[in-house]
């Protein structure tokens, strides 16, 4: 069950951006780790699919994880504080703080974009993009590319449905999960294929590539309020980040 | 207003079709395509939509002539382009299969229907109206607010004919508009086409029959493996002796021979298909205030060598009740048995060789390179060894008549021979149970007698056979009896009030 929409996409698809420069710009992983549990995991608890999310997130950032903490965790060179000697590798202190750095950050990007592309409305982005007079083009392209990803989810589901019913077997193991996955993807892209020229040109002969200015049906959900929102947030993260910068260098 | 003159048409150097086919389509006129599968009639109906195929590797060879411009094709590559988005604010197309026409952009059925004049610039206010309008006149009001992605096939194919008839185009080219509809629902689109068509719309309507109601005034143009065979007024054509090509009328009765006849039922025979007291809920949508139609106590016994046709308006639950045959879907409450074992918890997957499923859009049900891995898939999921699983493939595939297609790519058949891989997919595993969902939608006469064919066929052999269908002269024919579902409980006065056989409110020829 998606959430209540409380902000306009625009706005969501913005704050998420905004969060992601702060993160990078402030790098401290104590900064991460308070983004994390105070602004992305609420975000990611109040969305409506916890768990979808939760499962692509790991996903994502689970291997990029695991392969930096191994990385940093027993390879950093200026790593002084010695906690465990291997031979070939040691594990220090510093080495598990630039890993747990480097870690947070990323789950910090994956689970704030992630949350904002998996319940994003795509209906009231495009319209609001519609309303603000925004290039057709880029609609155009957002709308097509961004409205494929539902669609590819379904379709998955109807091939694995109708493997099903012709005797796929899909098991709870990881493993007969894996094997099942596999099946439906060549069936899936080659159709994905098919559909994409063909989307084009049901798209064409629907009128989207058509000159001249767009209206939509929806109504705009947008309000000056936001606008200014948006507007003052991408103000105070610029000079914020400016100002970090330069304290920073100097 | 629209003339489309073919000298040639022909796919990636293919034999050319269409060829010497003209058809001049004037303001107001109501004009049916007929052919057999293969006949050529969507590529008619494409050409007249301005796809000429010069993208895809095919070629045009003719001219299409549009209000007072012509275009001029040689199939030459430098031919000239027609702009799809000028072309399309002139003449609308629908084609066939309404999943894949959905612009995946919207998430309600009343942005859908807004989608194309709200590209084109239509003020909200006038959108909003123009959707109430044409939602009112096809009767879908209540769906306005639904996930177009999650109607029913009938619902589907209505919200896909509104979102072209909002267009007021000058031209509308619908590619089998009614397949897969009801009467309510037909006679409904019936009426939309005719009010577009009063106000000066030129209709064009292609289908694998002749229509049984059509306007006063109807001309046909009848095609046969890419050529025309008659071009006159609907009346004319009903005695013209269309049948030698394949083309039948709708609703007349199916002719069978001897040999594919039903046997009657033993009524002493052994139960197949065991329902009691199935209830089943969906979940609620998002914006919606009630879920779509579940089943609510349904009771059911299909007996070995019974063909039950399964009845009803669209969205009534048919096939929600099919989906529980497979467990495709799960009961909340009752009982689903099948060959005597009761249906809990198995996976879909285990079910298969019991219950065969032929779903209702045959492409979401095609998944394999080519037609014999296609029709292998079934057999060699269910555990034999490939080379066993290929000969029982081309058995079935020759039963459809498909045999010298083996190597062909599934998406480089026609729609009745998709339709034909899928039957024999399901003949090719050897259930003893089929469940078939719309099985003669957009069939032409000749794919339904073998359908009716391979049906008697199998019910002799001692399978049986639950199909949910419109097609009442189907089921009349095939079906030892008809079950009415509606709004998900089993009808026990048979058909529902507005009637399966009520004729359309216009004046028809």
């Amino acid at each position: 069950m998606p959430r209540r929409r409380i902000y306009n996409p625009l706005t969501e698809l913005l704050a998420a951006v905004l969060l992601v420069v702060l993160v990078l710009v402030v790098n401290r992983w104590e900064f991460s780790l308070a983004v994390l549990g105070l602004v992305v995991l609420p975000a990611v608890l109040l969305s409506g699919r916890p768990r979808q999310i939760g499962l692509a997130v790991t996903l994502i950032a689970g291997p990029l994880l695991v392969s930096s903490l191994l990385l940093h965790g027993l390879f950093f060179p200026e790593g002084t504080t010695v906690l465990l000697d291997l031979g070939v590798a040691r594990v220090t202190a510093e080495g598990l703080a630039f890993a747990a750095l480097m870690g947070l950050r990323m789950t910090v990007f994956t689970a704030a974009l992630l949350t904002v592309a998996m319940t994003l409305d795509l209906a009231d982005l495009l319209a609001t993009m519609t309303h603000r007079g925004w290039n057709r083009k880029l609609v155009f392209v957002v709308g097509s590319a961004v409205g494929l990803i539902p669609h590819v989810a379904e379709r998955a589901r109807h091939i694995t449905r109708a493997q099903q019913a012709r005797g796929l077997i899909v098991g709870r193991g990881p493993l007969s999960r894996a094997r099942a996955l596999l099946t439906v993807l060549t069936p899936l892209v080659i159709g994905l294929l098919v559909d994409a020229s063909e989307h084009t040109r049901m798209l064409e002969a629907r009128g989207f590539s058509s000159p001249g200015p767009r209206t939509s049906y929806l109504p705009d959900s947008d309000t000056a309020r936001q606008r200014a929102a948006r507007r003052a947030m991408v103000a105070v993260v610029g000079m914020f980040s400016a100002a970090w910068l330069l304290t920073a260098a100097a | 207003m629209i003339a489309l003159d073919s000298a040639g048409f022909a796919y990636d150097d293919g034999a050319p079709v269409l060829a010497g086919v003209a058809l001049t389509v004037a303001a107001g006129d109501y004009v049916v395509v007929a052919g057999a599968s293969g006949s050529g009639k969507t590529t008619l109906a494409r050409l007249l939509a301005g796809m000429t195929g010069a993208d895809a590797g095919s070629a045009f060879n003719g001219a299409i002539t549009l209000g007072a411009e012509t275009v001029r094709f040689r199939g030459l590559p430098d031919d000239p382009r027609i702009d799809p988005a000028r072309w399309s604010a002139r003449v609308a197309y629908v084609a066939q299969g309404a999943w894949g026409q959905l612009s995946m952009m919207s998430s309600t059925v009343a942005e859908e229907i807004a989608f194309g004049p709200a590209n084109r610039g239509m003020p909200a206010q006038e959108l909003r109206r123009a959707v109430d309008d044409v939602a009112a006149a096809l009767k879908i009001t209540p769906l306005l607010g639904r996930d177009p992605r999650r109607l029913s096939g009938g619902q589907l194919q209505r919200t896909i004919i509104a979102a072209a008839v909002i267009q007021r185009p000058e031209v509308l080219v619908l590619d089998e508009p009614f397949q897969g509809l009801d009467d309510d629902a037909t006679q409904d689109v019936a009426e939309a086409l005719e009010a577009l068509r009063r106000t000066g719309t030129g209709v064009v309507v292609c289908a694998p029959m002749l229509p049984r109601h059509a306007p006063r005034g109807a001309r046909v143009l009848a095609l046969a493996d890419g050529h025309s065979v008659f071009d006159g007024p609907l009346p004319e054509a009903r005695r013209a002796g269309l049948r030698r090509f394949g083309i039948g009328t709708e609703g007349e009765p199916l002719r069978r021979g001897d040999d594919d006849a039903s046997l009657p039922v033993d009524p002493a025979g052994p139960e197949s298909i065991a329902i009691r007291g199935l209830g089943f809920r969906y979940p609620r949508e998002p914006g919606t205030a009630v879920p779509p139609v579940g089943l609510a106590g349904v009771d059911l016994s299909v007996q070995a060598g019974e063909v039950v046709a399964l009845r009803g308006p669209n969205g009534s639950g048919k096939s929600t009740l099919l989906h529980h045959l497979n467990g495709l879907s799960r009961a909340d409450s009752g009982s689903v048995a099948v060959g005597g074992v009761r249906i809990d918890r198995q996976p879909t997957g285990a079910l298969a060789a019991t219950v065969g499923y032929l779903f209702q859009d045959t492409d979401q049900q095609l998944f394999e390179r080519t037609v014999l891995r296609e029709v292998s898939y079934g057999p060699r999921a269910t555990g034999l060894r490939k080379a066993d699983a290929a000969r029982r493939a081309a058995i079935a595939l020759d039963a459809v008549g498909l045999g010298a297609l083996a190597d062909a790519h599934p998406y480089e058949l026609g729609f009745v021979q998709r339709r034909m891989v899928a039957l024999a997919s399901l003949i090719a595993t050897g259930p003893a149970v089929w469940a078939l969902d719309e099985p003669t939608a957009g069939l032409d006469g000749p794919a339904r007698h073998l359908l009716a064919a391979v049906l008697s066929r199998h019910t002799r052999d001692g399978g049986c056979v639950l199909m949910a269908t419109h097609d009442a002269a189907f089921a009349d024919a095939v079906a030892h009896r008809s079950v009415w579902l509606d709004g998900g409980r089993i009808s026990p006065d048979g058909a529902p009030r507005r009637g399966a056989s009520a004729g359309p409110a216009q004046p028809l020829g």
